[in-house]
């Protein structure tokens, strides 16, 4: 029988196979359960803009408390975490409140090793401040890859933090941050000047940074060179007015598409007028919902926010440093606002957009905007109402807080929804890739590698870095790469399409066959996982399938599944008992006695079937 | 049919955001679902760097704009006669670049469509950023990129396709085109061979490195269905139907036949998708025989993307005449590999695909019509689109070129736009893909007629029935 005809004969029987079992379960299968792409029941695009009603959260079972709880506060729980989360507390209940509070003051944490695999990848554009950023890289016009090394550099560092750092919470807000002030790392303006954006969210001083204050945090964004390059800030003036900073501040950073009121013509005074009012947190009223004539607003508010040098004639503005914020009064809207039924006075300078971002984080809806993003990011695709409305009150309530975010933060990991939940959110690619290299205690410094011609800097070879970073990149997450200010969907819907499911299969495959060098043969991989299994089964007598499944399923999963579980000691076994011992430390041909047939390339295969799993996608 | 048009805030709103969620029954702004479906194909051509349309086609001798024209362009410029010569383009008095013959006899054999002084009308502060421009584009919206979902996802949503197509789109390349942006239809893959599970090690990887298979042997491959199959978790679902799609894509052999790969895929016709030597397009044109060769497979295929780059001629753009003539060699690049295209679905022995495959050639803007002191053009505003397809009607020229005098010249420097790039593919999609709204594809487009760039696809013109599993 050839393959496809297999496959196809495969295919009939699951769907029959697939149709009990959701009868079983009580779900709906639609017609068939069918294998196409696009089929009844499945959305056909990314429903972010739709708000569903919350259903009760679906416990499923699933790995240990701990397990799951650090799960989705981390890039991935290892066993180090694990031994180390237990000794903080008598019961999981006082180790997590441990364990959070730890975590919401990262600079509390020791990072030493991290920080010297970070020493250790030599980055050079890192630390620069804009002005350095801009004289250095962005005025570089003829080569390409030292221009864009900033942004290059922030994602290698991304890459390392995530996968090794100690403050695991830090960088899944970090993360969070990014996706919700989402800009194209790429930009060619805003690339070389990346390294100052992604700084915003990493301080760690008071008041800062993602577990810092909102209203800060959303100012400084809005100053910032790579956003003002995204949305085009820096060339919005009073007699040349672009609005797609305004639009978005309004509509993705702060109020959120749902608290739009749609196009209420200026000439209606009373439009907008007769729509609600609430108490914004400075205790004034404020209109709740935001319409067109709002967004010109905004738009002649920030007029004149821009970056010294960045407009003709690319010389300093107010005696800004190159690269830094200014704020050209020459190009400032000068005459009254309104926002939000407020009122911004005439010749206000720079005030007139400061009171636009004070006023929109003092916004209720902007409470609500903001706890829901963060509650999908860290309970599931769709947050009880409960829920949403607790956390919006501790935003709101710690309006003026150097430690808003931290509060905010610190609300959803204690609540009940939270400890209750598992299963519902996937796991996007970076991530899985990330939990991929924690769980496998890979050793991988990613370094940029622009292949350019120049050995003054990289090589022209295609790297272990550049290999892994394009198998992200066709998984659709590579950092930084989301094209549209609204950054990577945070839905099952988006990840789970075949295209994206399919690629990240092949990504994680692809991993653990990963070596440190691909262009060195020999090279070894990036994670020895036959030295690990060997150590952690170190009486050759026990490395049976059944151990050997169940150590990579404990390590990877934190628990043993049945289907993964099954399926990985079957594999591992082949033609052989699951309580036969194996030799792992072989590489030969043997297709006679498959469980001896390459038993050093089967343990790696093993390990991607259950990283294949959908228990580890899940979380 | 046209529809209440659509403001983009409306849309922005969530009005249409609960369509997309899959038919909650909003009435404002919902989309007819009662448009009778097509099973053509749809190729969008990405010509990224902003095209300079005016040197793909360029007045002719006796054109009343020839004059300017020359005026504008020395080191660019087009001959009308000798070496390096424009092709007449029909009784027209434009000429096609002459590196584009193959384009010419398509042409003539009435399967091209030609529309001049096309772009984006909106946003009205005309954007100058590439970037920018192509978001803008395939956002398609009439400016802004924000909602982060694309023209031609808000079009699979709407367009009223069968209950189970296999593969509805995909996207050739790295990354997922903008237009299919938010779309959960749509495989993206830089080659046909990318979308398979190849990476973990080869003797554990997949029965199918065998042969013949030993007694038994499952490799990874064979063992993931099983153990999705037994999983108790919502993702369950999603992960077997992109099994099953991984699965078809194995089953297909992406790679070029040869008289040493005889598994390969062979073009029909002759059709020779390697670039000339010297022209550009390699991937481009391999991209391209996997559209081929996808919609030959009868997957369902109903939109692809694909781009070509190279565009964006600042320096050194070059002329006919040169011994390096850059824009020639793409000019050539991609006019081969088009009719490479053309050439493999309309001689195919199972009848003559192209009649329900069309491609249209869009770019983010055009090129400044005098040229610069480097020998190149820089960033302009209208462009030319190109209709090639067995169902478009072909040997025209559409749209009114706006003139190049220099009060003709958009803000005094460049080709105006006269047609909205959404009038071309909205015809497109509602003559050919049988959608007809418009409105919801693309929000704040109001005015729609079509140009007769396509002629109406008619349930009878189902030639070939799709079919599934």
């Amino acid at each position: 029988m050839s393959p496809t005809t297999a496959a196809r004969a495969a295919a009939r029987s699951r769907r029959r196979a697939l149709s009990t079992l959701f009868a079983a379960a009580g779900l709906d299968a639609g017609t068939t359960a069918a294998t196409s792409m696009h089929r009844p029941g499945k959305p056909a695009a990314d429903t972010r803009l739709a708000h569903p009603d919350s259903s009760a959260a679906l416990v499923l079972s699933g790995p240990p408390p701990a397990n799951a709880w650090l799960g989705r506060a981390t890039f991935g729980c290892t066993a180090n975490d694990l031994a180390a989360f237990n000794a903080l507390g008598a019961n999981d209940a006082a180790r997590w409140t441990a364990w959070v509070t730890q975590q919401l003051s990262p600079a509390t944490i020791a990072d030493g090793a991290c920080d010297a695999r970070v020493a250790s990848a030599n980055f050079q554009a890192l630390n620069l401040s804009p002005n350095q950023l801009w004289t250095t890289h962005h005025s570089d016009t003829s080569n390409y890859a030292h221009r864009m090394l900033p942004v290059a550099e922030v994602e290698c560092m991304t890459i390392i933090r995530q996968t090794y750092s100690q403050r695991q919470l830090f960088e899944v807000m970090v993360d969070f941050w990014h996706d919700h002030f989402s800009v194209f790392g790429w930009d060619y303006d805003g690339g070389p000047l990346f390294p100052a954006f992604d700084a915003l969210f990493r301080d760690t001083s008071a008041g800062k940074g993602v577990f810092g204050n909102f209203k800060s945090l959303l100012m400084e964004v809005g100053k910032s060179a790579s956003m003002m390059y995204m949305l085009d800030l820096y060339s919005s003036t009073a007699s040349g007015p672009n609005e797609n900073y305004a639009r978005e501040l309004c509509e993705l950073h702060a109020l959120g598409a749902i608290n739009y009121a749609g196009v209420v013509e200026p000439d209606q005074l009373t439009g907008q007028y007769s729509l609600p009012t609430g108490t914004a947190a400075d205790g004034g009223a404020i209109r709740l919902q935001y319409v067109d004539n709002d967004i010109y607003q905004v738009t002649s508010a920030l007029s004149g926010w821009t970056i010294s040098g960045s407009t003709w004639p690319y010389t300093a503005i107010d005696n800004q440093p190159l690269g830094a914020y200014a704020f050209d009064n020459n190009a400032h809207y000068k005459y009254q606002l309104f926002f939000l039924n407020r009122y911004i006075p005439a010749n206000n300078g720079q005030t007139a957009g400061v009171d636009v971002f004070n006023w929109l984080a003092a916004h209720p809806g902007v409470a609500t905007f903001i706890a829901t993003k963060m509650c999908r990011r860290l309970v599931g695709d769709n947050p009880t109402p409960t829920l949403v409305s607790n956390v919006a009150s501790v935003f709101l309530q710690n309006y003026a807080a150097p430690n808003q975010l931290q509060l905010t933060t610190q609300a959803i990991l204690t609540s009940p929804e939270f400890l209750a939940t598992w299963g519902q959110k996937m796991k996007r690619p970076g991530v899985a890739l990330v939990g991929a290299l924690r769980a496998l205690g890979a050793d991988f410094t990613p370094v940029p590698d622009l292949d350019n011609p120049n050995p003054l800097y990289r090589t022209n070879t295609w790297t272990t870095s550049d290999a892994v970073m394009y198998a992200l990149q066709s998984a659709g997450h590579r950092p930084f790469y989301w094209p549209a200010p609204n950054g990577y969907p945070d839905v099952q819907t988006a990840w789970a399409s075949t295209g994206t499911l399919g690629m990240t299969l092949r990504m994680l495959g692809q991993i653990v066959e990963t070596t440190q060098d691909r262009n060195v043969g020999g090279s070894p991989y990036l994670a020895d996982v036959q030295g690990q299994t060997l150590a952690a089964i170190p009486v050759a007598g026990d490395r049976t399938a059944a151990n050997v499944a169940g150590l990579w399923c404990d390590r990877i999963l934190g628990y043993r599944p049945a289907n993964v579980y099954n399926a990985a000691t079957d594999f591992m076994r082949q033609n052989a008992l699951a309580t036969d011992v194996l030799d792992l430390t072989t590489d030969a041909w043997d297709v006679n006695h498959l469980s001896k047939h390459y038993t050093k390339s089967r343990l790696r295969s093993m390990i991607a079937l259950i990283l294949c799993s959908p228990e580890f996608l899940t979380r | 049919m046209t529809l209440p048009a659509l403001h983009r805030r409306d849309f922005l709103k969530g009005c249409c955001a609960a369509t997309l969620a899959g038919g909650a029954a909003r009435s404002y702004g919902a989309f007819d679902s009662a448009t009778s479906t097509t099973q053509d194909t749809l190729v969008v051509v990405f010509l990224r760097g902003a095209m300079d349309g005016l040197s793909l086609v360029s007045p002719g001798q006796s054109h009343p704009d020839r004059a300017n024209y020359e005026a504008n362009r020395d080191a660019t410029r087009i001959p009308y006669s000798g070496n390096g010569a424009g092709l007449p383009i029909g009784n027209t008095n434009w000429q096609l670049h002459p590196r584009a013959g193959v384009l010419n006899t398509l042409y003539a054999q009435g399967h091209l469509g030609i529309v001049l002084g096309a772009g984006q009308l909106q946003p009205q502060t005309v954007v100058r950023s590439h970037f920018e421009a192509q978001a803008n584009l395939e956002s398609g919206i009439g400016g802004g990129a924000g909602s982060g979902i694309g023209w031609l996802t808000r079009h699979l949503v709407s367009a009223s396709l069968p209950a189970n197509v296999a593969v509805p789109a995909v996207s050739m390349g790295s990354i997922t085109a903008q237009s299919l942006l938010g779309s959960t239809e749509a495989i993206t893959m830089a080659s046909g061979q990318d979308f398979r599970l190849d990476q973990s090690n080869w003797p554990w990887n997949s029965s199918d490195h065998y042969d013949p298979v030993p007694a038994g042997f499952k490799g990874l491959v064979e063992a993931l269905p099983a153990m999705w199959q037994n999983s108790p978790l919502p993702l369950a679902a999603a992960g077997l139907s992109t099994l099953d799609a991984l699965a078809l894509f194995r089953s297909i052999d992406f790679s070029l036949y040869t008289a040493g790969n005889t598994g390969g895929y062979q073009p029909s016709g002759g059709a020779n998708y390697a670039p000339s030597a010297g022209t550009i397009g390699s991937t481009f044109g391999a991209q391209l025989r996997n559209i081929a060769q996808l919609i030959k497979r009868d997957v369902g295929l109903r939109i692809a993307t694909v781009d070509l780059g190279g565009w964006d001629t600042h320096n050194g753009q070059g002329k006919p005449t040169d011994g390096y003539d850059y824009f020639g060699n793409q000019v050539q690049g991609l006019s081969e590999a088009l009719n490479a295209f053309y050439t493999d679905l309309a001689t195919d022995v199972n009848g003559n695909y192209m009649q329900r495959v069309s491609v249209v050639t869009v770019s983010e803007f055009g090129r400044r019509v005098l040229e610069n002191s480097s020998g190149g053009t820089d960033h302009g505003f209208g462009t030319v689109m190109l209709a090639l397809g067995g169902s478009v009607n072909g040997g025209q020229i559409f749209g009114t070129f706006p003139g190049l005098a220099n009060e003709q010249l958009f803000e005094g420097a460049d080709v105006n736009v006269t047609t909205d790039y959404r009038r071309v593919l909205a015809e497109a999609i509602s003559a050919r893909l049988g959608n007809g709204n418009i409105g919801y594809v693309f929000p704040g487009y109001t005015g729609y007629s079509p140009m007769g760039l396509f002629q109406s696809s008619t349930l009878a013109d189902t030639v070939f029935k799709g079919g599934f599993e």
